[in-house]
């Protein structure tokens, strides 16, 4: 594995911190899922969050833009801070969803709507674009993803790989200021993973904020700036990703990366 | 048997009299009902509990009462407190109520049927509360329902019938009316049963290619 891109050096080390969160805690029930977790990243920054199933991963994305509401701690994305403790406002709830994108494992397009639906409705009902700029607008990302003959077709007769693609259109569209990516690649076939991880790495590439949780590990070292590996709640190593996947310092992480390199 | 016909042609403009009142009262009945059982459906799950035991009593008495029992109480009953219906107006009042309370059901289970990730995707994207239930949840919800729903629809055309007992100029009660002067209920019943199956039969296999285009699309 031959690793084609540098890391650390793209994003410039005075760009302004994007996002970030102090001291995140997530209990389900007695069940303490992520346990004081702090990073921060700077704009353009991509992170992406690796670690075995079970360490906390997903629920520390869903955190973020509080689809799962964090027990404790705060997190701040491009200046908006929601702090756990305080009654969250249904205002500073949509503000924070506004700048933060996001793409799930199973794409979750509309199914009711037709490819183009599913890109301009958000458009005009979150940021009140005219029908006819919101459709210019996705007709523009579709082309960039690739999928420009879709507009007019509904997901279900669209394969995975391009329905990931679709939702990672459809998230853009609301120009969001960091984009989250929940395992996007792990209910697709390897191959057709590729087309939707050529497609981020170019979103990578363009200076787009991502934070990604993956179990693609040439993804990771190859495009992401830095590695966060998470296990049991914590956040185990951080890094610069060449350094953290090449030489993990802990036991744990050792054994993780071992399983996960030799596959 | 041409007696049967020719006593069928004569009749039969009085009968079509009939089907169209049944049809109208169905038509109204569903097109207040399920309206109201889709907002029942989305106000039993309501933050505020006044709201949702409200709903709850409102769909529970109209499943529970029979629809008989709901007509009669619209058609005899209202006017002891004030409220005087034509026989129509009452039939619609009392059918448009079970329509409602069962619809409800159908329609809430409908939107329970929606994956999670759909609600889930329209949070993320930072749709507004009212945006999701308007462009993500109710349109597809109401997708699961529909054959049910339509199931209901042609129920309720043959629940119409029961109007007969308050006075309606329905289709049944013009075959009862043509029985009494006529004495041939056998002949006249059976044209009346007649008319109910063509619409009902066609609208039955409806509902059959409904569900296996729906199925398709799943």
């Amino acid at each position: 594995m031959i690793a084609e891109i540098q890391a650390g050096p793209r994003v410039p080390e005075a760009a302004p911190n994007i996002l970030e969160v102090r001291n995140l805690r997530k209990s389900f029930g007695v069940h303490e899922v992520l346990k004081n977790i702090n990073f921060a990243m700077r704009k353009g920054e991509v992170v992406a969050v690796i670690g075995p199933s079970g360490s906390g991963k997903s629920t520390l994305l869903r955190c973020l833009n509080q689809l799962e509401p964090a027990s404790g701690g705060e997190i701040t994305i491009d200046g908006l801070t929601i702090r756990a403790d305080h009654q969250l406002r249904r205002a500073e709830l949509m503000g924070l969803r506004r700048k933060a994108g996001m793409v799930f494992q199973s794409f979750n397009l509309f199914p009711h709507l037709s490819v183009l639906r599913n890109i301009s409705l958000p458009q005009e009902r979150v940021l009140g674009r005219s029908r006819a700029e919101a459709e210019k607008r996705a007709h523009a990302l579709l082309e960039r993803v690739g999928l420009a003959d879709k507009a007019s077709q509904y997901p279900a007769r669209c394969s995975g790989g391009q329905q990931q693609r679709i939702a990672i259109a459809r998230a853009l569209a609301l120009d969001p200021q960091v984009m989250l990516f929940d395992e996007p690649t792990s209910a697709l076939d390897p191959e057709v993973g590729l087309e939707v991880l050529a497609v981020m790495k170019e979103l990578a590439e363009g200076g787009m904020t991502m934070v990604v949780v993956t179990h693609e590990m040439h993804f990771a070292e190859t495009v992401s700036d830095r590695v966060l590996l998470m296990a049991d709640g914590h956040i185990l190593e951080e890094g610069p990703s060449a350094e953290v996947m090449r030489n993990p310092k802990s036991e744990r992480a050792q054994r993780f990366l071992k399983a996960v390199m030799n596959r | 048997m041409s007696d049967i016909l020719s006593f069928w042609g004569t009749y039969l403009p009085q009968i079509l009299d009939g089907l169209g009142i049944s049809l109208k009262v169905t038509g109204a009945s569903l097109a207040i009902g399920i309206p109201a059982g889709l907002a029942l459906a989305l106000m039993v799950q309501a933050k505020s509990r006044f709201l949702r035991w409200f709903c709850l009593a409102v769909v529970e008495i109209g499943r529970g009462a029979p629809a008989l029992i709901l007509l009669q109480f619209a058609y005899f009953g209202l006017p002891n407190v004030g409220v005087s219906l034509t026989s129509f107006a009452a039939a619609v009042a009392a059918l448009s109520w079970s329509t409602a309370a069962y619809t409800s059901e159908i329609i809430r289970a409908g939107l329970q049927a929606v994956p999670r990730g759909q609600i889930e995707a329209s949070d993320a994207l930072g749709l507004s509360f009212a945006d999701q239930l308007r462009f993500v949840l109710v349109p597809q919800g109401l997708r699961v329902a529909a054959p049910a729903l339509l199931g209901f629809a042609v129920l309720m055309l043959q629940a119409s019938s029961l109007a007969f007992t308050i006075a309606l100029p329905e289709l049944l009660s013009q075959a009862y009316i043509i029985g009494t002067t006529t004495f041939r209920y056998m002949p006249i019943l059976c044209l009346a049963g007649l008319l109910y199956a063509c619409i009902c039969i066609p609208a039955t296999l409806l509902v059959g290619w409904f569900e296996r285009r729906l199925a398709r699309h799943a």
